[in-house]
């Protein structure tokens, strides 16, 4: 049987097949992909799971044509879709593909949801129509769709809101209703679940269950054995671009393939103890408690409107005290306020009322480049943190002013603790996600501030990168440091934190 | 704030007002537009935006010109002071205030048209007049893009003050802090531009065919008949103009 026989006769229930020998992208010597072959049906979900750096996102940007073969890379294989299918031998006559026709079957929802959106529309409601307007769709047709998928995805609220001021896990949701409202046969998600509250993944779990039942084959990429992976009808383990394993999740949630690939794999019920407070751990028997390494009194914040008004108070009154060696979380909905409460830690938002103090001092009137002396803050998004050339220019970044000549083993130091000591000359644009994030910690640790303020530090981190997490906490915690992290993942914030807070109408309360 | 009249009454009022203003050449009448925007921008609180962007442009021009024609103006005949071959003349003086005042009111108008133009509302205005898509969406990219690259320099600037830098009040920490935040918001606005063709493309960006659209405008009666009376009202500003200036006209 020849490998076209071979994909017709595996295609015939398939809506989606991919029969990879490799792929490479252009400039790699490696393949990014080696023997991955994957058939998807209809109203089925398939988890494709595996560490950081496995080849999960190329595969799925290759099933959705955002990585053309000829245009992005070189495939020896085929790719069938709809009943068509199209071999590739890596010459040039290969077939080409129009990513415009190919995506009206694969929809593709990258994992930074903000590069889906087109940037010049002004509501949520254009942006949403934008996938519809190029198709051609009646307009009454159109309003309808909008509305129906906004109601599904909990944007309906949100129609006349401009993208560009949404929280990041609203942004995720904008970015999958963009997809679904073009009606695809075929979707891959990548890391869908990522940056959402608890509300948000219950409607993003309802609404593959929805889009499954209606007929759609949704292909999640995760590096968590989650939920939703639980749920899905058939696994895929890739592990350094190849698969390892395939089959339904009970045959392989406990595999040595499903463990090496460093994927996480979550106890199905949290039953771990909250992680004892510092005072408790260290037994000690001083009776006074040492002096808070980070204050914030009756801090208020509200960001101005239009027109020089000032908005809806995001923070109202808050107060918050962390001592040397404590570990806060902080949970809380989407766009309740987390990261704007973190950007008051270093001063690059300042409180319209109230006080942030570090060791005592109030930075009210220090420039933020010197309250991050002693304040590190992780951002939401790497992409928001990573500016520099290099891995090792990256985390070099003002260690000179703090610490001299000593600063370059400061910066080999910090690349170590998180694995990348390894990858100093690469580029950070050129790191899988995962490693991305643990880049921008890396360049936070090198510091090593007083208070880590950490905003979301889970996101996107399989098993090894969550060890490293980990590490750092644990030991920035015994050093004397403050740590205070934003985090949807309650399991994890239970037992890695001390205390593990709710932001609710501005002001934190026990979680 | 954006300005609630159609984007293409606006449009066509900045052009036909530039336009006639150029036409007259009257720098009382000059001055008086351009004070009228200025207060116009200041009514729709963008006046400051306006003021500075028309600062940015003008006074280097308005200094060039004060140089070339208040200076050395060989037409001059009424001599004011002179310093060896620079002679300071009342005709000068008179034609650099002439272009000054012009170009001024030119610049004001258009920067108040853009500043208040609301771009998507602009681009769906000239897509439903036969405008093809693509052409809508670079325009709607260059309109958006100082905001864009804005928002992006604000996201480096904060990255690199959790960093260590500060930023001060001079002009040199400022011009250090630029020079450092150059490279990446280039760089990153390449990487984006890429990831952003990916998105598009899928999202049927550039396929052919028909497209609809989403945004639809209201277009009364008055502001079309509004726009007729403009565009006649500059056509005779010009036609005027080249009847009293065409070297025959004398003849006639």
């Amino acid at each position: 049987m020849t490998r076209r026989d071979s994909a017709v006769a595996l295609g015939a229930d398939a809506v989606l097949t991919a029969q990879i020998g490799t792929f490479s992208l252009h400039g790699d010597t490696d393949p990014a992909l080696r023997e991955v072959d994957l058939r998807v049906r209809p109203g089925t979900l398939t988890a494709v799971l595996g560490g950081s750096g496995s080849g999960k996102t190329t595969l799925g940007k290759l099933l959705a044509g955002w990585l053309r073969p000829g245009h992005s890379g070189t495939l020896t294989g085929s790719l069938a879709q709809a009943g068509e299918v199209l071999e590739f031998s890596g010459a040039h006559d290969d077939p080409r593909i129009n990513p415009s026709a190919w995506s009206d079957g694969v929809g593709y929802v990258p994992q930074d949801a903000a590069a889906m959106l087109t940037t010049v529309r002004s509501t949520v409601a254009e942006e949403l129509a934008f996938g519809l307007e190029n198709r051609g769709t009646a307009r009454p047709d159109m309003l309808r769709e909008v509305a129906r998928i906004a109601d599904l995805t909990g944007l309906a609220g949100l129609l006349d809101r401009d993208p560009a001021t949404l929280s990041g896990g609203e942004m995720r949701r904008l970015a999958i209703a963009c997809a679904v409202i073009q009606a695809p046969g075929v979707l891959v998600l990548d890391e869908p679940l990522a940056s959402l509250d608890a509300p948000g993944v219950i409607l993003v779990r309802d609404l593959i269950g929805r889009l499954t039942g209606a007929g759609t084959a949704v292909v999640v990429l995760s590096q968590a054995a989650d939920g939703l992976a639980r749920s899905a009808a058939h696994w895929l383990v890739l592990d350094r671009g190849t698969v390892t394993a395939s089959g339904p999740p009970l045959q392989l949630i406990r595999s040595a393939e499903l463990a090496r690939t460093g994927a996480v794999i979550h106890a199905v019920t949290h039953t771990a103890v909250t992680r004892a407070p510092a005072a408790v751990r260290d037994a000690a028997p001083d009776p006074a408690p040492p002096a808070p390494v980070l204050e914030l009194d009756g801090v208020g914040f509200s960001f101005p409107r239009a027109g020089g008004a000032t908005g809806e108070p995001l923070l109202r009154d808050l107060d918050l005290t962390v001592r040397p060696g404590g570990i806060v979380a902080i949970t809380g909905r989407n766009g309740a306020g987390k990261s704007t409460l973190l950007r008051h830690f270093n001063g690059l938002l300042r409180p319209q009322t109230g006080e942030v103090r570090v060791h005592g001092q109030s930075i009210a009137g220090l420039p933020a480049g010197r309250a991050a002396d002693s304040v590190g803050l992780l951002f939401q998004q790497p992409r928001d943190q990573l500016f520099e050339r290099t891995v090792l220019r990256e985390v070099s970044f003002g260690l000179r002013k703090l610490f001299g000549k000593e600063s370059r083993a400061r910066a080999y130091e910090a690349l170590e603790s998180v694995g990348l000591s390894g990858e100093a000359g690469v580029h950070p644009a050129e790191l899988p996600a995962s490693k991305r994030r643990l880049l921008a910690l890396a360049t936070v640790l090198a510091r090593q501030p007083a208070v880590l303020a950490l905003d979301e530090p889970t996101v996107g981190l399989d098993r090894h990168g969550l060890e490293f997490l980990h590490r750092a906490i644990e030991d920035s915690a015994a050093r004397g440091a403050a740590v205070v992290m934003v985090t949807h993942d309650l399991g994890y914030a239970r037992v890695n934190a001390d205390r593990v807070l709710e932001l609710k109408g501005g002001r934190l309360g026990e979680a | 704030m954006p300005s609630t009249l159609h984007p293409l009454t606006s449009l066509t009022a900045a052009a036909c007002t530039a336009v006639i203003t150029t036409a007259a050449g009257f720098w009382p009448l000059s001055l008086a537009v351009a004070l009228a925007a200025a207060g116009l921008a200041g009514r729709a609180g963008v006046g400051r935006r306006v003021i500075a962007a028309a600062a940015a442009v003008l006074l280097p021009l308005g200094l060039s010109l004060l140089m070339l024609h208040g200076l050395f103006f060989p037409e001059g005949r009424t001599v004011l002071a002179a310093w060896g071959p620079a002679r300071v003349t009342a005709e000068g003086l008179a034609f650099a205030l002439e272009s000054g005042t012009r170009t001024g009111s030119c610049v004001l108008v258009l920067l108040l048209f853009s500043f208040t133009v609301s771009a998507p509302d602009l681009v769906a205005a000239l897509a439903a007049r036969g405008l093809p898509p693509q052409f809508g969406f670079v325009l709607a990219s260059a309109l958006t893009l100082l905001p864009a690259m804005a928002g992006r320099l604000e996201a480096i600037r904060a990255a690199q003050e959790a960093r260590g830098l500060v930023v001060g009040g001079g002009v040199v920490s400022r011009l250090v802090a630029v020079r450092m935040q150059m490279v990446p918001l280039v760089l990153g606005l390449i990487e984006d531009s890429g990831s952003r063709a990916q998105a598009l493309d899928a999202r049927g960006f550039g396929s052919p065919g028909p497209r609809t659209a989403y945004r639809v405008l209201a277009d009364p009666p008055v502001q079309r008949r509004c726009r007729a009376v403009l565009l006649v009202l500059a056509g005779a500003a010009v036609a005027l103009r080249l009847a009293v200036s065409w070297p025959a006209a004398g003849l006639l």
